[in-house]
């Protein structure tokens, strides 16, 4: 078991983001909204598994950004 | 040459640096970190292949026939089971484009890749994905050493087809970097690696089992 580090997701997907040509306000802004409303939708549950942190966050980006989204759902599956 | 063509741990692993490149670095620089890259997987493609010519030299040369055709034999074996071997376990079960590599050694290659921050880190990231294909690369350095040996390795079109082979495995990665360069991400790039990955398996497997078909005809069969 391992704590959630949300800088560390936060800095990756910000390399993602600008990697997949989105500005860096407009990234910054909704990756913040990404992990606030992923961070909502867990609230209740006491452990949390890498996948179920995977899924929400994707579901979360869909809404905003299509590219990014897929490179993050992809992220282990490019090698 | 269609096999080091078709082959995609090199080419998916510049992807991937060339995407972390581009998030964390100008495109300028990421440009010129590529360049980096396929030259340090250009150098140990030609290591490689030149290393095994030379050793090629030293155990077959003058003693190709026919004592040695059951080496030739080995190698259609060789070659066949790789056929098997990319049709069924070259990519993945599942979604995506994972390779038959551990998934330890890929996810150390993915960190590599995203933590290249020098010229020396990409010479080294490309000439590390290049040796991780080894396996499959192997087997084809050894019967192409051979037959360009036995055209004899003075003539025009020995030294010509030793130039074409070793440029052969880097030309997709400048046709990844072309992409990358018009505006294409990675998104776009694994998109269509995604597309043809069945395609990749095909022509792989038919290419292994053609080459050892036409070793066992030419080489083992009417000799």
């Amino acid at each position: 078991m391992k704590d959630f580090d949300e800088t560390e997701i936060i800095k990756d997907l910000k390399i993602d983001a600008r990697a997949v040509g989105i500005p860096e306000g407009a990234a910054e802004s909704f990756i913040e909204r990404t992990m606030k409303d992923a961070k909502k939708s867990l609230k209740n549950r006491s452990v949390i598994t890498e996948k179920d942190l995977s899924r929400v966050i994707l579901k979360e980006l869909k809404k905003y950004n299509a590219d990014l989204a897929y490179v993050y759902e992809n992220r282990d599956k490019i090698i | 040459m269609l096999v080091m063509a078709s082959l995609q741990l090199t080419p998916g692993v510049f992807a991937l640096f060339y995407h972390y490149a581009l998030g964390q670095f100008s495109k300028a620089k990421a440009s010129y970190l590529s360049l980096f890259f396929i030259l340090g997987a250009e150098i140990i493609t030609t290591c490689l292949y030149l290393s095994i010519f030379y050793l090629t030299c030293i155990f077959f040369f003058d003693n190709l026939h026919p004592e040695t055709t059951i080496l030739f034999w080995a190698i259609a074996g060789i070659l066949i089971a790789l056929g098997i071997v990319s049709f069924f376990f070259y990519f993945r079960r599942g979604s995506g484009t994972k390779l038959f590599i551990p998934r330890k050694y890929a996810k150390a290659l993915d960190l590599s890749a995203k933590s290249v921050k020098t010229r020396s880190d990409a010479f080294m990231l490309g000439a590390l994905a290049g040796t991780c294909e080894l396996i499959f690369t192997l087997p084809l350095y050894i019967v192409t050493c051979i037959e360009i040996m036995r055209m004899g390795s003075e003539g025009f079109a020995s030294n010509f087809l030793t130039v074409l082979y070793i440029l052969t495995p880097v030309i997709p990665l400048f046709f990844i970097r072309w992409k990358y360069q018009s505006g294409l991400n990675l998104a776009d790039i694994q998109k269509s690696r995604t597309h043809d990955k069945v395609f990749t398996r095909f022509i792989l497997a038919f290419s292994y089992i053609l080459i050892a078909v036409l070793i066992i005809c030419f080489r083992t069969i009417y000799q």
